[in-house]
């Protein structure tokens, strides 16, 4: 095809308007998610000053559409971190144990303490004990290859699920049992704004941090040596890239329980539509998280009468949407 | 008849499977095939309870020798399966709690040998029959402990639907098992009966289940015509999970005369809604489930309840959980809407009648005083 050739003379320009366009999506959805709910909002009621309307948008609506699209973007940006500086296509902050890492810290957390604060918490801590752990346990070994950390984050999910599977057999099945299963399965209901302070601003905070380390990230996934002769410390950058990125990551499943596919596909979907790795994928991979969170969110909250778990539709948007970009690609190749 | 109770089962293993795949509701098809199932053999059994009424006229000693069962006894269970009983169960293991509650209410307390798991956290036993504490756990839905059943040489062992393939076992031990599955007051009925049929109790359980219809009767009567306040039902697990109107707890609310707020919702276990749901429905009472693991206060204190109806004016109550959770479908489940009947309309239904049959319960089948200990 002709635009082909176009849009690769000219791939500055095609990013630029690729990213406008996700951005305008993402504002789109946002926009929507602000006005669908179950509790009838109006634009004369907000206006007119309605107590109990303005209540609902500040503490419900808008704290849920903050993490939608906050959270998507952290899931995408996180992903596309993992996949480049692993070098691996499948890879995600899973891998090193983030999520299953999120869970144990959640069961425990329903099981031993009470209330929704602390259950994230909990799962915040789990989180962070089981990134420190991969991460302390591949610094052991002084050759730091890569398959060294993707080795002990494999150990250390394997040991985080083992914690869970002995929580939940201590679980009470009617009330504690099913928290735990709930919580697993992930949703953004529940969330208020009073809640979400914290874990929001901590991670924009390991999101500024990566997009300014953008450039050092695209070095880490030239090969070692290369790397190294261009002046970066290899080891330690590469420390503190995953870390803010797991960090970001702990800070949304903390506050959502786990949601799949957006990590793994939103970096794809960018460097599929782009077909080349650059600052701007990692921009256009986090908006297309938080196009596909905030669109999933949407459904799972106005599908049915009740509330279903939001990877339902992460996954059933997400997986369509890949193949197409797949068949695409073979097409123009 | 057969072949249409044969499909129903084939229907219902079919819903199971496709239960697998994760969603709750599915099951629960398959739980109301299985409803259907047991209603049909159900049918068979009515034209034997007309003949015995018929009989009724007459003296009351010859009613009891009509209840007496006469071994062997070949029952089918809840579950569909056929179980002869050669002779009345001296021994009996129970491996789930509403049974094992059944059991004590029937007088069968002394019989038991073995029962499931976390006793201690049922304080019923404690209350009515503490020595069952101290009886070996043969476990749980989750864990059922096979062996330790069988060591336990027991006459007659009965378990809860989930827990089928372990009956089945169980029989190819040589150990008679019944399976239950009282989801439901009129499921629990059935279950009375067949185990009140099953160890020569079946006189004892009929007083049970009348005890139950004569307080649907009152509360039927002295709350005709009066207003129905909506309640929302807070779950166990979490305030934001609820019933719908398919649910147990949903007849609850109605037979205590209050409308389920959440009754548009249709499935039939305990669905998960939002904030906003809740105050668009906006509700006047908050009744809470009583084994929920939070409070009236956190729910009161919840800043995303402000300007709730039910918040606002502190209709925010739970269910007594001190003997039993009387939200679920336990022989003394009627207790829940006696109970909160008299919440929603202490006009119509004095809080001392509700105190005064709440007693008149414990003390006629678990032999305690209530609110004493």
């Amino acid at each position: 095809m002709n635009s082909t050739k176009h849009f690769t003379a000219f791939p500055m320009g095609k990013t630029k308007m690729l990213c406008a366009a996700g951005a305008a999506l993402l504002a789109a959805l946002a926009a929507f998610s602000l006005f669908t709910g179950k509790y009838p909002l109006t634009f004369e009621g907000m206006l007119r000053g309605d107590a109990m309307q303005l209540r609902v948008f500040w503490t419900l609506r808008a704290g849920r559409t903050a993490v939608g699209v906050l959270g998507g973007f952290a899931l995408g940006v996180a992903g596309y971190v993992y996949q480049t500086v692993f070098r691996n296509p499948l890879a995600s902050p899973d891998v090193i144990g983030v999520s299953s890492g999120a869970s144990a810290g959640a069961a425990a957390g329903i099981l031993f303490l009470s209330g929704a604060a602390a259950v994230t918490f909990s799962a915040f801590a789990g989180a962070l004990a089981a990134v420190c752990l991969a991460l302390a346990l591949s610094a052991l070994d002084r050759t730091g290859r890569n398959s060294t950390i993707v080795l002990a984050g494999i150990a250390v999910h394997s040991l985080a699920q083992t914690v869970l599977m002995c929580l939940k057999l201590t679980a009470d099945p009617e009330r504690e049992l099913a928290s735990i299963e709930y919580w697993i399965m992930g949703s953004l209901n529940g969330i208020s704004g009073y809640s979400i302070g914290g874990n929001l601003l901590l991670c924009l905070f390991c999101l500024a941090a990566l997009f300014l380390l953008r450039r050092q990230i695209l070095l880490l996934s030239a090969e070692e040596g290369e790397a190294r002769m261009l002046g970066v410390p290899v080891g330690r950058m590469r420390l503190l890239i995953l870390l803010a990125a797991t960090l970001a990551v702990a800070c949304v499943v903390s506050l959502s329980g786990l949601i799949s596919f957006v990590g793994l596909l939103a970096p794809h979907g960018a460097r599929l539509l782009l077909k080349r790795d650059s600052a701007g994928t990692m921009l256009l991979g986090g908006l297309l998280g938080g196009v596909l969170l905030t669109g999933a969110d949407i459904l799972a909250r106005s599908a049915a009468a009740t509330e279903l778990p939001v990877s339902i539709f992460t996954s059933l948007l997400g997986a369509p949407f890949l193949i197409y970009l797949i068949i695409r690609g073979r097409q123009r190749a | 008849m057969k072949k249409k109770i044969l499909s129903l089962f084939l229907a219902a293993s079919m819903a199971l499977s496709l239960a697998a795949c994760g969603s709750p509701a599915d099951s629960v098809e398959a739980d109301a095939a299985e409803k259907e199932a047991a209603t049909e053999e159900s049918a068979g059994e009515g034209v034997e309870e007309t003949a015995e009424a018929a009989e009724e006229s007459t003296e009351e000693s010859a009613e009891d020798t009509a209840m007496e069962t006469v071994y062997p006894v070949t029952l089918t269970d809840q579950a569909g399966r056929e179980v002869t009983i050669e002779e009345e169960p001296a021994k009996l293991v129970s491996g789930y709690y509403i049974s094992t509650s059944l059991l004590i209410a029937l007088g069968l307390e002394d019989k038991l040998a073995g029962i499931e798991a976390k006793a201690d956290t049922r304080p019923i036993y404690a209350l009515s029959a503490p020595e069952l504490l101290e009886l070996p756990s043969v476990g749980s839905a989750k864990e059922f402990d096979l062996e330790g059943c069988a060591a336990l040489e027991p006459d007659l062992v009965i378990l809860p639907l989930k827990l089928q393939a372990s009956a089945d076992t169980l029989e190819e031990l040589g150990i008679d098992a019944l399976v239950v599955n009282p989801e439901n007051q009129e499921l629990l009925g059935e279950a009375a009966e067949l185990i009140g049929t099953a160890t020569n109790t079946a006189a004892r359980a009929k007083e049970l289940l009348a005890f139950t219809e004569e307080q649907e009767e009152r509360l039927t009567k002295a709350l005709e015509g009066a207003e129905t306040p909506s309640v929302y039902l807070a779950g166990n697990s979490d305030f934001l999970s609820t019933a719908g109107s398919a649910m147990y707890q949903s007849a609850m609310i109605e037979m205590a005369g209050g409308a389920n707020a959440a009754a548009e919702i249709t499935d039939t276990y305990w669905a998960e809604v939002s904030y906003e749901q809740i105050l668009a429905w906006n509700p006047q009472y908050i009744v809470l489930a009583s084994d929920a693991s939070y409070t009236v206060e956190d729910v009161l204190a919840d800043p995303n309840l402000e300007g709730c109806a039910a918040v606002e004016n502190g209709n925010v109550i739970q269910i007594p959980g001190d003997a039993e959770a009387w939200d679920s479908p336990v022989p003394g489940g009627i207790l829940g809407a006696v109970w909160l009947s008299s919440e929603l309309h202490p006009e119509e239904c004095p809080q001392a009648d509700s105190e005064a049959v709440i007693h008149e319960f414990y003390e006629t089948f678990y032999g305690f005083s209530y609110g004493e200990n």
